[in-house]
């Protein structure tokens, strides 16, 4: 009788004395939250979202793979800042101006004076050359890099390294030798307390976030925002309910309705479409692709028979850009882009002259409305990732917009391996997927790496890291003038191969250009001023847009 | 015969009573009491309602004999899961050829509930209501051969392992409890993890193989109890195959529970693939209501108040699970009898005492210490009424 | 005594198939860990010279031993604690990690287990002491309950009362805002954390308590109908002991043999619940571990919550025994 009375007192006394504790700290809590419920935040700190997901490990070390966003344009700089979203030349860093030789052999460097590490000891010419010369740094193609004196370093190459500009003076970053000699294993070394010589160091670190706080001493002027705090959130519905309500104040990612976000006044927007979506196509029999896609008609007539405004529209939800036949992003490279050749592709669908197309080169329709040739029917598969769901949608409309043109499209949905594992052996008809979009005004990276002979294997054979021509394509025309490309510096010269290419390339068409992808960019312009805009468009806008970060971290201020 | 000493039957694993029809034996042979668990197992014919207390309870009916013994009673729950359950069915098998398609997309996007499409657009275009049809019988596809694999891989396990008894009893009981305590949902999620291209079937099969060990205990310890009939002991005698004894004696008075059990694997089934595809381990390219409430979530529809996209789907398998375990409840009814009799006792006990409160307050008083017509047990009633308060 | 045994036995038995579990899967399955994680990052752009070395390192040359040598090695690192290093979250050991979030996970469905089994027994013992009543209506609405989809209701909850109502926070186990250095021992530290947990914890109950509810129900007025329980009656015990001394306290007993089943369920739910609050638990890193294939955590993962579980399951097999003397004497 005492225990079961005892176990009933027992088991009231708990229920209430929990009760209390939830009343008691969810009222004390919220309080706290209260304030940061509404729109604006005015506690001066910057609320950062670059993609990282919980938990956050903190490796701020700029060669290893899983390095944190901010150690990468916050911490370490490079030697000058191509603007991926201009024309404009190269902004000086650390580096103040540089010279290649006449036949691009040899690149002189001059060095910024007066910067310092932000440890306090001086950035000198041979932290330069040690961190292009290190083991895990060197590129294969750097034969000597030497202190000529202490304001100038040169680097000196085994061939003409003209288009490797951009990877040398905008993505090699500089690192203290003093600090990275000592490092027995410079792969796993998690260098949680960076030494560098951008606008920012490291404050801490939790599993949830980490916090980086303004570099008095940096060279370019101690930077107006005190503290920037990086988050990790693991999903793109968490952080498009974040910025809603005023948690964060920086982010890149894709939302669907931006209007939803920027309606109360607190966010600005910017969009700045980069990188192409296209169909990848296994386009050489000789490689040993099999499928109706070989023929080039068949691709020519699916090129003009999707309808690429009804895509972006449905799709991508109106924010995607138009895109070039060349790969020359347009606007940004107009320049490059050949006047004998088509400028945008077509917007909208043309079934009947697809049908010429592909009857000129001997297809006739079948009773079905498909076209065939010598008893085989046009049908391809066409796959995507699953999850991707732009993509699978994409997929879904040009399979109805090829039907209506007489191509039989089938859209399937695979997992990344599947995807990833079908395009590196070349095991495919079409593909839905995405180009590299290039980091200087200038397509050349492009042609070479996914257009270029030498840059592919047979089907059946891995691609090698580096190598991007999925499509197996193979013309002995296009590698020749890329080679001319990338022994010359004269823009002239450059303008004619890239004529010649894009003359090929958009006649073969081994990639059918779609759109390209939108690039948006949300900002809290009521607490900070000194954004990226349309009319000052000073950087890439996107919070994880390394060496582009940095510049925009050290040139926006709090509001007044 | 230690394997048949009813000490070690029950007891093995605790886990072998866990759910409530391990306590009576399916083949209507009243259960052993609880506190005589020690006694030797000796069929008592007893009256199977309890409601025979007082007459004003409803007229026991004469025991069903034969199949129509086992099928449930009608009450308002079976109504109720059966209409469910075979709505939802029906919609899954004839939907899909009358509703639009489903992939679709030339529709405008995020169309609220209209004329033209029942349940409103997605965020392509597609029509909301085609989808739920197909996504019905993807999920009802899933969630029956899932159900269909665990029921016959634990029959296996548990009626072959109970039967048999002996070294086999004890490998197979090994196995089973291995599977049972090894977690369900992380082993499903690495292997699907692992696998290159997920179909509907292939997450069915992977379902089944990982959720069977439940029943298959109870099987099992329904199995061991059956065994130490008399019936199956004449079997035996007569020289019948275990084979035979299993398939003609034990399993036809274990339908219910095979029943039971497999609406029961039915329903997690649907529910685990749902799990499944919101965390985008789904099958892939196939639309079913997880995957529909996959893409809700991904596209942000809770927040942006697309509620026809995420409350249908969610609402569904609310509905058909909720169908089935009502059905459940009945077959539990069946195995169970004082699960139906003891509230029907207790309700007309209710009903008598209202009756002769009624008859207290109209008659006159020197009737009121006269037993109640009909009622034979006198103080009885008056007890039910105080345990009833 | 035997009966302790052989439950150990048992565990022991099943932790050993666990691991080996453990160790096969990988090996039987597709995918080769390297290709694909040299794919994903060169997602992110390309892949410098200095970033192929490090993934090479990373995954070392290819392991020419026997199975049966690696299976040895699998089992001596196992004992030294070496659960592998994470890809993804290089160059964390494994083990760090699950340290990290185990507490969470342990804490919160550790917690509103208990609760939903303490509220889903007293309920349905009140059910089914109610047997025949109106209360017997409950019953479809507890079955409706359990088969709402977990996550969906999670979803709803999340968007009416985190980004609508802004009553709770959206994601997290505690607030980073105002703990950018991480957990700390303080009073704050804890009233954020319980505050982040209470609406996961409730949704863990909602969709778990009506699973015991049932179960009780049945078991109620099974036991009801017991003859000893008539006795009581007639001896003129009040009800209200009836129903605790007597009747609760033996038609629980299936429900807690049957803690191993529900426990299933409740990790179950614990995994979606995570991914769908984003709370720091196990759960959400074996989730994100599967969806960049880094198979190393996820292994470790998929092994501490086994070992939780059989643990768990090891501890409620104790206090049967102890509460039920007929499992002790007869097993």
């Amino acid at each position: 009788m005492i225990r079961s009375k005892g176990r009933k007192r027992l088991l009231t006394a708990v229920a209430l004395a929990s009760g209390l504790t939830l009343l008691a700290t969810g009222c004390g809590s919220s309080g706290d939250d209260g304030d940061q419920g509404t729109a604006s935040k005015g506690d001066g700190v910057l609320t950062v979202w670059a993609g990282s997901q919980t938990p956050i490990v903190a490796n701020f070390n700029p060669y290893a793979p899983t390095v944190l966003h901010a150690a990468l344009g916050g911490v370490y700089e490079t030697l000058f800042y191509y603007n991926k979203a201009s024309a404009e030349a190269p902004t000086p860093m650390l580096g103040e101006s540089f010279e290649f030789n006449e036949d691009g052999t040899e690149l002189t460097v001059k060095i910024r004076e007066g910067v310092t590490w932000n440890d306090g000891k001086p950035f000198t010419a041979e932290d330069v050359v040690w961190s292009f010369s290190n083991e895990t740094s060197k590129p294969e193609y750097l034969a000597s890099a030497e202190v000529v004196d202490p304001t100038t370093v040169k680097l000196t190459f085994t061939g003409p390294q003209f288009t490797n500009e951009f990877a040398l003076l905008g993505a090699s970053w500089m690192v203290p030798q003093h600090v990275w000699k000592d490092v027995p294993d410079p792969v796993t070394f998690a260098n949680e307390a960076p030494v560098g010589t951008g606008p920012y160091t490291v404050a801490s670190t939790s599993d949830a976030s980490y916090t980086m706080a303004a570099n008095a001493d940096y060279w370019g002027g101690a930077p107006a925002v005190e503290k920037v705090q990086y988050l990790g959130i693991d999903a793109n519905t968490s952080a498009e309910s974040l910025l809603k309500t005023g948690k964060v104040d920086w982010a890149g990612m894709f939302v669907a309705d931006p209007d939803g976000l920027t309606a109360d006044g607190r966010l600005g927007y910017i969009n700045t479409p980069q990188d192409p979506t296209v169909l990848y196509t296994c386009a050489n029999v000789e490689a040993g692709c099999a499928g109706a896609q070989t023929d080039v008609a068949v691709r020519q007539a699916l090129n003009v028979a999707i309808d690429r405004g009804v895509i972006n529209e449905k799709a991508f939800v109106g924010l995607a850009g138009e895109i070039s036949p060349t790969f020359a992003l347009l606007g940004r490279d107009d320049k490059w882009i050949s006047p004998d050749v088509e400028k945008v592709s077509p917007q909208e669908a043309n079934a009947a002259e697809a049908g010429k197309i592909l009857e000129a080169a001997g297809y006739t329709k079948g009773g079905d409305g498909i076209y065939e040739k010598d008893g085989k029917k046009v049908e391809l598969t066409l796959t995507s990732v699953e999850g991707w769901s732009d993509y699978n949608a994409a997929a879904e409309l040009i399979a109805a917009q090829a039907k209506a043109a007489g191509i039989g499209v089938t859209a399937s949905t695979v997992t990344w391996d599947e995807f990833s594992d079908s395009r590196q052996t070349g095991s495919f008809e079409l593909i839905m997927g995405g180009v590299v979009g290039t980091s200087v005004a200038d397509p050349f990276q492009i042609y070479r790496d996914w257009f270029s002979g030498e840059y592919t294997q047979p089907v059946g054979t891995q691609l090698e890291s580096g190598e991007w021509n999925f499509s197996r394509y193979s013309n002995p025309t296009v590698d020749a003038a890329v080679n001319a490309a990338a022994a010359t510096n004269d823009e002239a010269a450059k303008k004619d191969a890239y004529a010649t290419i894009q003359t090929e390339i958009t006649r073969d068409l081994p990639y059918i250009p779609l759109v390209i992808n939108a690039t948006q960019t949300f900002f809290d312009q009521k607490d900070f001023t000194g954004w990226p805009t349309e009319d000052n468009l000073y950087a890439f806008p996107p919070s994880w847009g390394s060496v582009s970060a940095g510049v925009v971290l050290s040139t926006i201020k709090p509001a007044e | 015969m230690a394997d048949d000493d009813i000490r070690t039957q029950e007891f093995v694993t605790p886990a072998t009573s866990s759910s409530p029809v391990a306590e009576t034996v399916a083949d209507g042979i009243a259960p052993r009491d609880r506190t005589e668990g020690l006694v030797p197992d000796v069929p008592t014919p007893r009256d199977v309602s309890t409601a025979g207390l007082t007459a004003d309870a409803p007229v026991v009916a004469p025991p069903r004999r034969g199949f129509r013994e086992m099928l449930p009673r009608r009450s308002g729950k079976l109504i109720v899961g059966l209409v469910l359950t075979i709505g939802i069915g029906l919609f899954a098998i004839i939907a899909p050829f009358v509703t639009q398609d489903p992939w679709n997309y030339d529709n405008p996007v995020f169309e609220p509930p209209s004329a033209a499409h029942l349940l409103g657009t997605n965020n392509l275009g597609a029509d909301l209501f085609a989808q739920l049809a197909e996504g019905a019988a993807g999920s009802l596809t899933v969630g029956l051969v899932a159900g269909a694999i665990a029921v016959v891989l634990s029959l296996f396990f548990g009626i072959v392992a109970g039967y048999v008894g002996g070294w086999t009893d004890e490998g197979l009981s090994l196995v089973t409890n291995v599977m049972l305590v090894i977690p369900g949902l992380p082993l499903v999620i690495v292997i699907a993890s692992y696998m290159e291209s997920r179909s509907m079937w292939i997450i069915a099969v992977v379902l089944g193989l990982t959720s069977w060990a439940g029943s298959a205990i109870v099987l099992r310890s329904q199995a061991k109890s059956l065994r130490s009939r008399d019936y199956v002991a004449a079997s035996r005698v007569a020289g019948e195959k275990p084979m035979r004894i299993i398939t003609v004696e034990i399993l036809p008075n274990l339908l219910p529970l095979l029943a039971a059990q497999f609406l029961f694997a039915v329903v997690l089934a649907i529910l685990a693939e749902a799990g499944l595809s919101y965390l985008g381990l789904g099958p892939s390219g196939a639309i079913t209501w997880g995957t529909m409430l996959n893409q809700a979530s991904q596209h942000n529809a809770f927040t942006i108040g697309a509620w026809w996209w995420f409350v249908p789907p969610g609402l569904m398998i609310a509905l058909f699970g909720c169908g089935l375990s009502l059905i459940n409840f009945s077959i539990d009814e069946i195995i169970n009898p004082k699960l139906r009799t003891a509230p029907a006792a207790v309700k007309s006990v209710r009903k008598a005492r209202k009756a002769q409160v009624r008859d207290e307050d109209t008659r006159p008083d020197p009737e009121a210490d006269a037993p109640v017509d009909g009622d034979d047990t006198g103080g009885n009633a008056k007890e039910k009424e105080r345990v009833n308060a | 005594m035997k009966y302790y045994a052989r439950r150990l036995t048992f565990y022991v038995i099943t932790l050993w198939a666990a691991i080996s579990l453990n160790f096969f899967i990988p090996r039987l399955m597709p995918g080769n860990a390297e290709d694909i994680f040299r794919a994903k990052m060169a997602r992110k752009g390309e892949l410098t010279p200095a970033m192929e070395k490090s993934i090479q390192l990373l995954f070392g040359s290819d392991d020419q031993s026997s199975l049966w040598d690696q299976y040895l090695r699998y089992w001596n690192n196992l004992l030294h604690g070496d659960l592998g290093t994470s890809i993804t979250k290089f160059p964390a050991p494994v083990s760090e990690l699950i340290g990290q979030a185990l507490p969470w996970t342990i804490v919160l469905v550790g917690l509103a287990t208990v609760l939903s089994f303490v509220i889903g027994i007293s309920l349905g013992a009140w059910v089914g002491w109610r047997r025949g009543t109106w209360v017997d209506g409950v019953i479809p609405a507890s079955t409706l309950l359990q088969s709402v989809p977990y996550f969906w209701l999670a979803l709803i909850l999340i968007a009416v009362f985190s980004v609508n109502l802004a009553w709770f926070p959206i994601i997290g186990g505690y607030d980073t805002f105002m703990f950018p250095d991480g957990p700390v021992p303080t009073w704050e530290f804890f009233s954020s954390a319980v505050y982040h947990g209470f609406l996961p914890a409730l949704t863990i109950v909602l969709s778990s308590v009506g699973g015991w509810l049932l179960g009780m129900r049945n078991m109620m007025v099974s036991t009801l109908s017991e003859d000893y329980i008539t006795t009581a009656e007639a001896k003129g015990l009040r009800p209200f002991r009836i129903l605790t001394t007597y009747a609760t306290r033996n038609a629980a007993l299936p429900s807690l043999a049957g803690f191993s089943v529900s426990l299933g369920f409740v990790v179950a739910g614990s995994i979606v619940m995570e991914q769908v609050f984003t709370y720091p638990g196990v759960g959400k890193l074996m989730i994100n571990a599967v969806q960049d294939k880094d198979f190393a955590l996820m292994q470790g993962v998929f092994l501490v919550i086994t070992v939780t579980v059989l643990a768990a399951n090891f501890l409620m097999d104790l206090l049967y025994g102890f509460i039920d003397p007929r499992a002790r004497h007869n097993g």
